[in-house]
């Protein structure tokens, strides 16, 4: 595609050791290798960026970094890692407090060997890397072709960035009906996920690798509670939230009732519910902006005429 | 020339003058520090490769106020070639920058708030030099029309020589480069992560650049303006004047925001006012 190969713009992150690559990484851009002839750009932005190179190995405090800055990156993206700490974790990789190399935390496209890696390398990695890029962006425009090809199953442990990152995305309308970015949903951390994920059903919807709307509930007696139905704002209104809610009901064979809970300024989602079935049956203030409307289903009588032991 | 006629010529074509003089500056800024520099079609290729991107947002509104800044500079410019009034021009053009900043507000970031700030402290630092450019060019020519100030005999520059120079300060500012580039850097990294820009990726980042071509063409198109008796002297003198303000971005460090407030205002009240009322003494 014209214009993605000649037009690599770059963010460039040190997750730890020597920093002897990172110095090489700004060597390139110097009048000796000048890598703006090739079109590249050292952006200090994550969201201008094509090419996340990161040097060095990762230990605890870069972790979250490299994922934060990872699902900031507009696809297509293209990750290198630049060096042997960063491909392996190099001669750091036994410490007790490195993880490895940077694919322990995020999928890497290309390696670029040495130690420090050679400006040469880091060139040649680039170039390499844009042909990658041009085969995301392929990619990208068949997931666009292909959103009636999503899949719908559990979520595992190891999603809970992803989710937390498209959960933070989804609810940027909520809290822009609300004028509030105190809502619980924008608050979680990466921990409070995870937790959710330890104790709660996630069902998610997926398309060629990629999370794109998830649903979450667990159970108490008799009653499934159904949270946060989040759907990444590109790929609203062709029934994923829908598709989502009716996985997770299944999931839970055995209630008989399911309530969910949402702002009682959000017309959408109300007036999504309602389409499922879903009918107000209480109102809860929350904070001054927001009140909580709760809204209950009974499971339909269908499925209640299958099991119909459990009603003496 | 027909006014609807340079209408269209300036739709038409300031995205692909507006581009190529951005890639010439990137060729020229590289030679300036001994690198080779990208290819002259270089922002084109950028443009095109935003316009595939995925597009994240923070609100999907913000975006919105981008399509506006863009509608509006191209606006201001089709107002100015198509020969209205320059004081219109002057205001239409005030409301595009606005429309930007209000776009960066909306992206509620604390580095997209830093630009869009700073953004409106350049905005007060070039209005004042502005207004006094048309208000001299309306002495002299007794008209604000664009197309009665572009008919005049003589070379406007003649008679205004403090405003000619205070204007090119003014397009510094204008052209988004050092010393002035407080809201946004032209150059890669040297930002608060990236201004009043942070915030935009893929088409509005596209978009944001393309308007930022329209404007150069039409702030050279008001170059020459002070030159248009001599049409051949006036596309000379824009040109150089686009070649001297890539120079001084090269040759000079960002200034502090207040520092650049009250240079230009005072260059606006010495060089513009001074210009203004010696003209107003002379007749």
């Amino acid at each position: 595609m014209l214009g993605l190969k000649e037009s690599p713009w770059i963010i460039h992150y040190d997750a730890s050791s020597c920093n002897g690559c990172d110095i090489e990484v700004l060597a390139c851009l110097t009048p000796l290798y000048d890598v703006e002839r090739l079109g590249v750009i050292n952006t200090g932005n994550p969201k201008h960026a094509d090419i996340f190179l990161v040097t060095g190995a990762v230990n605890e405090q870069s972790r979250d970094v490299i994922r934060n800055i990872y699902h900031q990156l507009p696809e297509p993206k293209v990750v290198v890692a630049v060096g042997c700490c960063a491909s392996s974790g190099g001669i750091f990789r036994e410490c007790y407090n490195i993880s490895g190399g940077v694919d322990s935390v995020i999928p890497v496209d290309v390696y670029v060997p040495g130690c420090a890696a050679r400006p040469e390398a880091i060139i040649d990695g680039v170039v390499r890397a844009l042909a990658v890029l041009e085969e995301k962006h392929r990619d990208m425009a068949a997931i666009a072709h292909s959103i009636d090809k999503t899949l719908y199953m559990r979520a595992e442990a190891s999603d809970a960035a992803e989710l937390l990152a498209l959960q933070k995305i989804a609810y940027q309308s909520e809290a822009e009906i609300y004028g509030d970015d105190s809502l619980p949903a924008l608050q979680q951390t990466l921990d409070d996920v995870q937790n959710d994920l330890a104790c709660m059903v996630f069902i998610k919807a997926v398309v060629n690798g990629k999370i794109i709307g998830a649903v979450r509930g667990y159970v108490e007696g008799q009653t499934a509670y159904l949270r946060r139905v989040v759907v990444h704002p590109y790929f609203r209104q062709r029934g994923i939230g829908r598709r989502l809610l009716d996985e997770i009901e299944q999931a839970f064979p055995d209630v008989t009732r399911f309530e969910a809970k949402t702002g009682h300024q959000s017309k959408r989602n109300l007036y999504q519910l309602a389409q499922r079935g879903y009918k107000e049956f209480k109102t809860e203030p929350f904070t001054p902006a927001i009140t909580w409307v709760c809204l209950q289903k009974e499971r339909t009588p269908a499925i209640q005429a299958e099991t119909p032991a459990l009603t003496p | 020339m027909n006014p609807w006629l340079r209408v269209i010529l300036y739709v038409m074509a300031a995205p692909i003058v507006g581009g190529l003089l951005a890639g010439w500056d990137r060729r020229i800024s590289a030679r300036m520090q001994a690198r080779q520099g990208p290819p002259i079609p270089q922002p084109f290729y950028d443009v095109l490769k935003l316009w595939q991107k995925e597009n994240i947002v923070v609100r999907r509104s913000q975006n919105f106020y981008i399509l506006f800044f863009l509608l509006l500079v191209v606006f201001t410019g089709a107002l100015f070639f198509g020969g209205s009034d320059l004081l219109l021009v002057i205001f239409a053009l005030t409301l595009a920058a606005i429309f930007f900043v209000l776009g960066a507000y909306k992206a509620s970031s604390p580095y997209s708030f830093v630009g869009a700030e700073r953004k409106l402290l350049q905005m007060m630092a070039y209005e004042p030099m502005i207004l006094i450019t048309a208000i001299g060019m309306y002495m002299v020519t007794k008209s604000f029309q664009v197309h009665q100030i572009a008919g005049h005999p003589t070379l406007l520059v003649l008679a205004l020589p403090g405003v000619f120079l205070g204007f090119l300060y003014t397009l510094e500012i204008k052209f988004r480069k050092s010393p002035f580039d407080l809201s946004c850097s032209h150059h890669a990294h040297q930002e608060l992560v990236r201004g009043i820009t942070t915030e935009f990726s893929g088409r509005a980042l596209a978009m944001i650049e393309i308007a930022h071509w329209y404007e150069n063409v039409f702030l050279l198109g008001w170059v020459y303006l002070f030159f248009a008796s001599s049409p051949v002297l006036g596309v000379a003198v824009s040109l150089l004047v686009f070649g001297f303000v890539i120079l001084v971005d090269n040759v000079f460090a960002r200034l502090k925001c207040q520092t650049a407030l009250k240079s230009a205002w005072v260059v606006a009240a010495v060089l513009g006012f001074g210009n203004i009322l010696v003209l107003s003494f002379l007749r």
